[in-house]
Parts: C-alpha cells; structure tokens; sequence
C-alpha cells in the first residue's frame, strides 16, 4: 500500500499535467487498489466515457495498467472476463525526474537522441512514424529532408539498443486463475513464506505485459527476418508464407512496423543508471575518489548486463577487465594497479565475496543501505542533535533490543538524557520500545530499544514525499505571485523582484531534484 | 558490558574495632559495612534498624568524625544519599562506573580523550586500539592512566559519531602491516565529522527539519504557501 502522502505527492503530479479530473480517477486507483470501469464509474460518480477517456491518458502516459480476469458469473450464469485497471505509482514518480532521464540520454548519446526521447517522454507511446513527426517540430528544423529522418532513425537504433526506448507492454494481458488443485500442499510455514514472496496479481499482470526480452528492443517486427533472420525448420507452411511474403515487400513491413509498433521510454532502464549514479556518488563521498572511480568504470562497462533494477551485485568482472576500464576514464588514467587493488578492497571486494577466482563484484544493495541510513542519520542529526544521532546509530547498527541502561553507557549520554532522547525519538516512530518487568528481591522494570528498519524507512519515505509535495505547492504560489512580471517580455525582465523569483525558483527546483534523488534512493533503488 | 575494573579495590580489614562507639553507632556502623561497596541509604538504615531520626544523623556524624563511614554520590539517584565503610571503594551501579566522576559523567575528561583519539586515529592513518593507546601512551599528553579497554569504548563512540570509521584489515596497501582481519579506525570520508551528513537531501529544505511537518497541510492553518520558515529561506 502507497503511504498517505505518497499518494497526495501523485495525486497533484497527475493534476499538473493532466487535469483535476484525470487526478480524480488517479487517486481512487491509488486509494482503493485495482478497479474495473464500472467501479471507477460508481466510485467518482462520473459519466463512463469521462472515465475512459481518462484511463486513455494515464495508460498513454503509462501509469495505469490494464489487465483482465476471469469472474464467477452470477448464479446460473457462465464467468465472464472483467478488464481491470492498476495504477502504476512508480511510473507516476518517475515524471518528476525526466529531466534526469533527458541529462543521461544527452551525456552518452547526441542532440538527436535527446529530441526523441524528449517526443517520447511528451506523449508517452509513440509508433516511429509519430517519434518522427514530434522530433522534427521540437527541434524547429525546416530541413526535413530524407538525410535528416535517417539520421533520427539511427538514433532511434541507439537508444533502443541502448535499451532506454522500449516496446510498450501488452495493453491487457489475461491473468489466468491459480489453479489451486494443482498447488501441492505445503506445510503452513512454507505456504506462509510462499505468501510473503509471491507477487500480487497486480505486480503479475505488470510482469505478463512485458514483451519477451527478444521481442521488447526489437526493431523490426516479429518475423525473424530482423537480425540475421533465419528460417527454423520448425517454422510451418503458413508462417513461411507469411514470411515470404513480408520478405518481398521489405518497404510495407518498415511500413507496418513504423506506424503500428508503440513504444516508450524505457524507465527501468533509466532508473538502473541512477542507481548506479547514486552508488558512485555515496562511494565517493563515504569512501573516497578512487574508490568511486573504480566502482564507476566497473558499473559502466556492464551497464547493459544488468536486467533487473535492484540488483544486489554488479556483474563480476576480471581485474584485466577492471584496469582497462579504470584507465578509459580521465580520472582513472593515473591509477596504478596497487591503487586499484587498494580500491576494490575499500569496496569489500575480499577474496571471501570473490565469484571465481580472479573475479570481482561489488554489494550494490549494501551501498544503497548505507545511503539511505545516512539520510535518516542526518535528519536524526538536525532534528534531535549529536547525542540522539550517536544514539540512534548504535541501535541501527546494532539491529537488535538493547536496554537504556546500556545505552546510556556505550554512548555516554547520561542516563535521564538518554531516556529523555529515546523516549522522543519513540515518540516520532524512529524506534521500538519493548517494556520487560523482572521480579526479582525488588520488582523493576526495563525499557529496550531498537531501530525498526522497515517502518523507519516507509516513514522517511512518506516525509519525503510530503516535503517534495510542500516544494511544488510553495513553488507555485510563488510563480503565481510574480505571474505579472513573469509575463513580461524578456528584455523588462529586470530588476531586484525578478531576480528574487529567478533564485526563488532556481532554489526550490534544485532542492526538488535533490529530494527526488532521496525518494530514489527509498522507493526504487 | 565491560568497564575498567574499579581501581585499587581494598579489601575490608577485619575486625579493626573502633572501642569509642556507642551502641547506636555500633549497630549502624555494622549495618553499613556489611552492605561492603553497595553502601546504603539513610532511610534504608531507619527502616532496618528501627533507630529514631535524629540519632541516625547523629551516630552518622559522629562516625564520619571518626572516619568510619563516607558519603558517596548515588549515580542513579542524586537525593539519595549513600553511606559506605571506608575500606570499601563504590561499586559501579553506585558511581557509574569509571566514566563518572561524583555521579556526574565526566564530559569533560571524555571530550579531551575523544580529540586525542581521533588525533591520533587521523596521524595514523589506519590503527589499532592497541596502537593508538600505545601512541597516546608514548606522546604523554594526559597525565591519567588510561587502559586500553578505556580507549576501545571511546573510539566506539567516535564511530558512532562517526568521526573515524572501523574496518578490518585486508592486508593489502594500507593494512599492509596490520594481519588480516584485525579490527582497525581510519578517518571517515571528506569533510570530517558528520560531512557526509550535511548534505543529506531532506536536512538541505526547511520540511525536513521542521517541528510542525505533521500539522502542514496544503489547505490548512500551517501550510507550505504561509509557511515562514519557507519565507526565511527564500528571502534573497
Ligand atoms: S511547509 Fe513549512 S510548516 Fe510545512 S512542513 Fe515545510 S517547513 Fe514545516
């Protein structure tokens, strides 16, 4: 379940940029889980074809998700198959960072690359012929002649063999029931494992919609004629044909391909590259520079191996296939192979976490935990001051009950100080109390103390994105204040009331990105 | 957990009887010294000696006059005051151990050790703590005595702090000295004490820090278009 204002935080993100009603249909998705249209009709008390024309937009945007299933009919009736809509909270975040989407594609590819993903990320699914047609009016060229489209069509190549650009997914997957029969029986501990690993039907039908890695960054369409395309012998008489035929007229099947086949910026892929960011930048600054570079050329030499976004290590390399990679980057030309050594240890590249021998990988998942503890460290830190932060370390780093007593000793807090600080970081849900009454000569009790990782971590979250919400509203009562000299013409832009917007919004929209980097680091890394 | 043991515990001398005491005195003299290094507590010694108040403060003087008895400070309860044979030194529920000092934590002691430690931690590189007492040992800048088992509790609180960070030793550059595995400090990352920290991405905005987030609501009375610290910030 979406915290309470991580749902506010989407809720006023699809409002902005598409409307109070399609935010309406949005947030009842997000309050009351998976729906069908006659719910959503019932729910929001809106006109059916208002609340299709809705769904369109977010599933155009991609932040709901269509899927059915098969329901019991009524008595005496055969079942029947209900379309289901899921929204996609994550997605719906992601708008917040296409600025950093647009900054990596810009870094690693060119100026054509980043209009067409510009298109994309504008209007969400596009055929090619579309992508097209939207870059050439965002670049304003007059020049369209046939070299200019073939050259955004390399582009186009680049980017979806880079994986960031992507075929959309099944539009409505069916989600067959489980077959209960079938399931074996299981003891309950194991069904209750089964329970806590197995996927809802929801994250199923985002999982079903995925189009076969093969078929997801293809270019052509499917009839094997696109790499290489060779014919199996499996193949039958019909298919042949079909192929045959698609193979003479080569021109219909771009064709075809060009104006049926949608596609999408690819935001997993997107996401996998700011983590990778975020992990070198922690490094950097926890560990130091050579540290970070090492761990950097590492990540950026397998950067297409990896398929998933939570990866718990990078992919192992060799310390041949280190060095050279090391050496590629500016930083890293000065490195000497002891240095380098030196660095993968810092990483806790040990021989004991070795894959095989004379390969290395580093503990992403444990990078990305020192991250956000450090975060939730530092809000410690401003909030309750230097003993609460020492506090609060121990019993994170500990990660088990430990009494007040105890406490008080090992941090050297005096004792009524320390029970004061637990007590108010009990108060705002950063710690677990446990009270144990002992009745020996005399009857005492005792307090134990421990972080909760879990729920300290889904609050931070959950301020987070009521910070990032308080941003954008402040932000917008600012624009709209200054709404009369920020109509000027360019050239009576001047003097001090502009210049204080101009650093009024400069500042609030870098804190923005700087937070949506925390919200990352806490939802999807 | 471990503390220093109690320097120079004595052990009671027996049977050194005083011949000057009066009954009264006797009985409380006795009961205070079987209680050895816990002492006890006035109300405790009316309560099981059945004496009258005033001849319990009485005999007290009397024998702190004749240096029998001593008062101690109780770390646990200040108002509490605790009466002690002597030959008995205060145990550590009493004194809180060896960081207190009359039942006050000797912040200023621990603040002095802590500089010295990370001097040291950061003059060194990558140490043990037995190479920093060692060296803090050798410099002589402090005139107490301090056990290794002092200085190991204060770098763990300069690890919490996070002022130095602990490792293990790999062997490899650095280490090349230290065997494998040992437990070892180093400085943290750039920008010293809590550097990392400062540029947390909530702490950089008022919200992240701010008292009131739970009341802040987009319609209500604190709100992020009233909000002041909000004004304060953007006033450029
Ligand atoms: S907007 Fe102001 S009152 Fe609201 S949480 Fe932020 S700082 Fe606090």
């Amino acid at each position: 379940m979406v915290a309470q204002y991580g749902i506010k935080l989407a809720v006023s993100i699809i409002s902005s940029h598409f409307g109070d009603l399609v935010a309406k249909v949005c947030e009842c998705l997000l309050r009351k889980g998976t729906l069908s249209l006659g719910d959503l009709v019932r729910y929001n008390q809106l006109q059916s074809n208002q609340v299709k024309n809705c769904l369109l937009v977010l599933i155009q945007h991609n932040c709901v998700q269509a899927f059915s299933v098969q329901k019991d009919g009524a008595f005496g009736e055969a079942p029947k198959v209900v379309t289901q809509y899921t929204v996609l909270f994550g997605n719906i975040l992601h708008r917040l960072r296409f600025s950093k989407f647009m900054a990596i594609v810009s870094k690693e590819f060119d100026k054509e690359c980043e209009e067409l993903l510009e298109a994309l990320l504008q209007h969400g699914r596009l055929t090619l012929e579309q992508i097209l047609q939207r870059a050439q009016s965002i670049s304003k060229q007059n020049d369209w002649s046939n070299a200019v489209q073939d050259a955004l069509r390399e582009s186009f190549v680049k980017l979806v063999n880079a994986r960031y650009v992507e075929r959309c997914p099944d539009p409505e997957p069916f989600m067959a029931p489980p077959d209960e029969e079938d399931a074996p029986k299981r003891s309950a501990k194991a069904a209750k494992l089964a329970k806590k690993t197995a996927q809802t039907l929801e994250q199923r039908a985002v999982a079903a919609a995925v189009p076969l890695e093969s078929k997801r960054f293809a270019i052509m369409i499917d009839t094997g004629t696109d790499v290489g395309g060779e014919e199996t012998p499996s193949q039958s008489l019909g298919e042949k044909r079909k192929y045959r035929e698609l193979e003479m007229d080569r021109e219909t099947m771009v064709n075809i391909s060009e104006k049926e086949v949608l596609w999408r910026a690819n935001f997993e892929a997107f996401i996998r590259r700011l983590r990778h960011k975020a992990c070198v930048v922690n490094v950097r600054a926890r560990l130091d520079d050579g540290a970070g570079t090492v761990l950097n050329a590492m990540l950026e030499a397998t950067k297409k191996a990896e398929s998933k976004v939570k990866t718990e290590n990078s992919v192992p390399l060799s310390m041949d296939t280190i060095l050279e990679e090391v050496m590629k980057s500016e930083e890293g030309r000065t490195m000497t192979l002891e240095r380098v050594r030196g660095a993968l240890s810092q990483l806790g590249c040990h021989s004991s976490t070795r894959v095989a021998e004379d390969s290395y990988s580093v503990d992403l998942r444990s990078i990305i935990e020192s991250a956000q503890n450090e975060e939730v460290e530092s809000i410690i830190m401003k909030r309750y001051g230097g003993d609460a932060y020492r506090i609060f370390r121990l019993l994170s780093k500990t990660d088990r009950l430990v009494e007040t007593d105890n406490i008080s000793d090992t941090t050297f807090v005096e004792k009524k100080e320390t029970v004061k600080i637990l007590y108010n970081l009990w108060k705002e849900n950063f710690l677990h109390m446990e009270r144990i009454t002992s009745h020996g000569s005399k009857q005492s009790e005792f307090l134990l103390w421990k972080v909760n990782k879990n729920s300290v971590w889904e609050n931070t979250f959950d301020e987070m994105c009521h910070a990032a919400l308080n941003l954008s509203q402040r932000m917008a009562y600012e624009l709209e204040k200054e709404h009369e000299i920020l109509q000027l013409p360019r050239e009576k832009r001047v003097g001090q009331r502009f210049e204080r917007i101009r650093k009024v919004k400069t500042l609030l929209e870098s804190s923005l990105m700087k937070l949506d980097d925390g919200l990352m680091l806490f939802h999807d890394f | 957990m471990g503390r220093t043991p109690d320097l120079k515990r004595k052990r009671p001398i027996s049977n050194s009887n005083s011949p000057s005491l009066t009954d009264s005195e006797r009985v409380l003299y006795d009961l205070i010294k079987s209680k050895q290094d816990m002492g006890i507590w006035t109300r405790d010694m009316k309560r099981e000696t059945n004496l009258q108040d005033h001849v319990v403060t009485k005999s007290l003087k009397s024998l702190q006059a004749k240096k029998l008895i001593k008062e101690v400070v109780n770390v646990q309860n200040k108002l509490k005051k605790h009466y002690l044979a002597v030959e008995f030194e205060p145990s550590k529920e009493l004194t809180g151990g060896a960081w207190y000092v009359e039942g006050n934590l000797d912040t200023e002691f621990i603040k002095q050790l802590k500089e010295l430690c990370s001097r040291h931690v950061f003059k060194m590189k990558v140490a043990t703590t037995d190479g920093i007492t060692e060296s803090i040992r050798r410099s002589g800048v402090i005139n107490v005595e301090c056990t290794t088992q002092q200085i190991a509790e204060i770098l763990r609180v300069l690890v919490l702090d996070n002022d130095i960070m602990e490792v293990r030793s790999t062997e490899v550059g650095e280490f090349a000295s230290i065997p494998l595995g040992t437990v070892c400090y180093k400085c943290s990352g750039k920008g010293g004490p809590t550097g990392v920290s400062k540029t947390g991405a909530m702490v950089s905005i008022p919200c992240g820090v701010c008292p009131r987030i739970s009341e802040c609501t987009p319609d209500g009375i604190i709100s992020p278009r009233t909000c002041l610290y909000f004004t304060k910030w953007l006033d450029f």
